[in-house]
């Protein structure tokens, strides 16, 4: 009887499955070149490996770090990628020929957070409290006054002209052709991640406090969403800057940030996912929203007014580690944390 | 109902600086346990040993801004050991070092307020060292110091080979006094059995309970008493120096030598004890009977002797409130040195610390689980600062299996163990904090029964 229900209406979009890999580590990156020709998977032992973004064949594997990897980010030309350590070191690797093109010091032992610009050419990295700005050629342009607290977080604007640091204590924004910062959003509490609204005018902050702030950048004032089940590091914001998806518990709370903004109103939330949601990617272009929980679910959802609706799942044989849809939107990379790498594509049938 | 415990176990490890918390470490490293293990100290860089791993970690302490007042968490322990949990070289156990100064509240409350760590990591104890010697000179006025006893599993009293075996005495039953669910050992050079302080389910109450059996015994205002037989006549009680500058005693006569007199007595006593004291100088007459409580104020220097007349021949019990071997004190009169037949010493009240005590309950019956929620929620709401740990294992009405709890201040976490069986249900728990009121928590306990 659900079949002829099921066919009144337009069939259910699908994933396909375009490839596999396995990559024998937790994975810790994944990270498309922005011509969408290479993925980047970065292991939590140290090795990178680089695939072919259509077919899957390895086609460099770089030693990394020594001791664990830490984040990856690629250059705007999808030449170069950077990554970032426990060895203490920022290391930049030619994607063509897979070698190492320069071997930086992070300034602390710990090098966690790593991003390049995707205007210009400029390259953050943060090592604990250490801010240190970069260029291509691995040339140390300027080391910043130790931040109040480690580094737990870098952003660019998307037009490159800012970029933006979280740590204890709040948010920082930087000129990059500024030594002195741009401006500070202070707030009492540990502030996990960040990401900018696509205009560049919000940025949104997770909390260790199961919060949610969303600042304004030009007034630096702020509103608070709290309500959460547990600390939120997992915000994705929709590329019209109208919805704002964040984690930080087994519900996608997605906020709508149109019109006055989403103080005073009530978020959708979203239930499918079984285990607290790790991960959450807004296609770049359009409305599908990605989320990988802890159970091994990945989900694909079409966010739209008053009802997202869920497109397509897929279960996974451990936690998910990492999502990335590809730069043309078509496809999404998905890890596991037994090292299960899959690319699918969500077809519409 | 998950009951396996596959969480990696963590043990913190506190003491000040001098206590032999680096000794212990590296001794821990060394012996050859089978184990892998990674330490997280407080140097920076990272050190692989043969299989274990050695990570510098800078302490970074914030506020959570959850509600709760006291709520500080390691930001650092939260980033470095998400990371350690990713690897694929599994570790079987992690140890975490703190600073000397440091106060355990917030590396304990680490593993309670966040997900991650809660998921994949749990607190197996909180192992304090001791140095036997010097902590005298922190004891009193450390609030660092405290916090480290209080907040223990595991005490260990090391260097115990700089210190006469009395001290060490008045010491361990100090440290009980302030903590009493912690498990004591002494060593030497930080030597002591693995087993003794890894994988030793620090919460695991029964064990706490089982270990020193005056835990649930009525705390006395004194510490010592003993039965005397005494003929008519006048009587000197010389006192030498000692640790306080004055003592409270009592002398109250006694029926007969039974149990049920002395018990009677004794309750005479504690009211005593509870009456306003009456300082008594050199060579004053200390008063008989019950309500009279004698202040018996030293010397400066050298001997204090203090007087007392019998009228009525017979039993006698005198109570003190130190043991009279601290002050080296003892009866001379009559035709001889009178001995006591019997003496008693008693659990030492927190009167040599009224800031950091235990309080433990037993009581038997149900509990209703919301009445309980509640009370908790209540207390910790308002003397949450205060209380540093809380333990318990309840009976819970409804509920075939046990109902396992423990917290650190406002944070607690409850779970339900294995079944109740054939065993009798009981509710026990314990508090450690400072300025505890014992009978206020007793109270607000028993409100919690199933009525």
């Amino acid at each position: 009887m659900m079949q002829r229900k099921a066919r009144s209406k337009p069939a259910r979009p699908a994933l396909k499955a375009m490839w596999r890999a396995n990559i024998d580590d937790h994975p810790i990156g994944l990270a498309w070149s922005p011509d969408g020709r290479n993925l980047a998977v970065a292991g939590v032992s140290g090795p990178i490996t680089l695939f072919d973004g259509a077919q899957g064949e390895v086609r460099h594997k770089l030693s990394g770090h020594g001791l664990d990897t830490m984040a990856i980010s690629w250059h705007r030309d999808s030449r170069l990628l950077a990554s970032v350590g426990q060895d203490g070191k920022v290391r930049l690797w030619d994607a063509g020929t897979g070698t190492q093109r320069s071997e930086m010091a992070g300034g602390a032992s710990w090098v966690e957070r790593v991003a390049f610009s995707p205007v210009g050419d400029w390259l953050v990295s943060a090592a604990g409290r250490k801010l240190r700005l970069w260029n291509s050629s691995g040339e140390l342009i300027r080391e910043y006054p130790d931040a109040n607290s480690t580094i737990t977080d870098i952003k660019w604007r998307h037009d490159g002209k800012q970029f933006a640091i979280s740590a204890y204590n709040g948010v920082v924004l930087y000129d990059p052709a500024e030594a002195e910062p741009l401006r500070r959003f202070e707030w009492q509490g540990s502030t996990l991640s960040l990401e900018w609204s696509p205009d560049g005018k919000y940025i949104a902050t997770g909390d260790q406090d199961s919060t949610v702030h969303f600042w304004i950048v030009d007034t630096g004032k702020d509103l608070q969403m709290w309500g959460y089940e547990t600390k939120v590091l997992e915000l994705a914001w929709s590329f019209n800057g109208r919805y704002l998806a964040t984690g930080g518990g087994t519900q996608v709370v997605i906020w709508d940030c149109s019109g006055k903004g989403p103080a005073d109103t009530r978020p959708m939330m979203l239930e499918k996912h079984q285990h607290l949601i790790k991960h959450l990617q807004f296609q770049r272009q359009g409305m599908l929203l990605a989320s990988g929980g802890n159970e091994g679910l990945l989900a694909i959802w079409r966010v739209k007014k008053k009802k997202p609706v869920l497109l397509a799942d897929a279960m996974f044989r451990a936690p998910i580690a990492s999502l990335a849809w590809s730069p043309d939107d078509r496809r999404i990379a998905v890890s596991d944390e037994s090292g299960t790498l899959s690319i699918a594509a969500v077809q519409r049938m | 109902m998950d009951t396996v415990e596959t969480r990696v176990p963590v043990t913190v490890l506190t003491g000040f600086l001098g206590s032999g918390k680096t000794t212990l470490l590296n001794r821990i490293l060394t012996e050859n346990h089978g184990k892998k293990i990674a330490v997280i100290e407080n140097e920076f860089g990272e050190v692989g040993i043969d299989n274990d791993l050695v990570i510098g970690a800078e302490e970074e302490i914030f506020e959570m801004n959850n509600g709760c007042i006291c709520c500080t968490v390691r930001g650092d322990l939260i980033r470095i050991l998400g990371h350690l949990m990713k690897r694929r070289d599994k570790f079987d156990y992690i140890m975490v070092e703190t600073t000397g100064m440091a106060d355990p509240g917030p590396v304990a409350q680490t593993f309670y307020v966040d997900d991650d760590m809660q998921q994949k990591l749990h607190l197996d104890a909180i192992v304090t060292l001791v140095d036997a010697k010097h902590i005298w000179e922190h004891i009193d006025d450390s609030d660092e110091a405290k916090e480290q006893v209080a907040f223990a599993d595991v005490i260990l009293l090391n260097k115990i080979d700089l210190v006469a075996p009395e001290d060490l005495e008045r010491l361990e039953a100090r440290i009980k006094g302030m903590n009493s669910m912690a498990k004591i050992y002494r060593s030497r050079d930080a030597v002591v059995e693995m087993d003794k302080i890894l994988n030793v389910g620090g919460f695991n109450l029964d064990r706490a309970m089982e270990i020193d059996p005056k835990f649930m015994e009525p705390e006395y205002p004194f510490e010592w008493s003993g039965i005397y037989r005494l003929n008519s006549g006048t009587y000197q009680w010389v006192m030498g120096e000692g640790p306080d500058p004055a003592m409270g005693a009592a002398l109250l006569p006694l029926a007969n030598t039974g149990l049920a007199a002395q018990e009677a007595t004794l309750m005479d006593a504690v009211l005593t004890f509870s009456e306003d004291e009456q300082a008594l100088e050199a060579g004053a007459m200390m008063r008989l009977g019950k309500g009279q409580y004698n202040q018996l104020v030293l010397n400066e220097k050298g001997e204090t002797v203090f007087k007392f007349a019998i009228q009525e021949p017979g039993h006698y019990m005198l109570f003190t409130e130190h043991h009279p071997d601290e002050f080296d004190a003892r009866l001379c009169g009559g035709e001889s040195l009178p001995d006591p037949l019997e003496t008693r010493e008693y659990k030492p009240d927190h009167e040599h610390d009224e800031e950091v005590t235990s309080v433990g309950i037993s009581i038997p019956g149900d509990l209703q689980l919301e009445k309980l929620n509640g009370w908790l929620s209540q207390l910790l709401r308002v003397h949450g600062l205060d209380i540093f740990r809380m333990k318990g294992v309840l009976s819970v009405q409804g509920w075939d299996e046990r109902f396992v709890f423990q917290g650190v201040h406002m944070l607690f976490d409850g779970r339900p163990d294995r079944p109740w069986g054939n065993e009798l249900r009981h509710n026990k728990m314990i508090f450690i904090g400072r300025n505890l009121d014992r009978a206020a928590l007793e109270n607000g306990f028993r409100e919690c029964l199933a009525s």
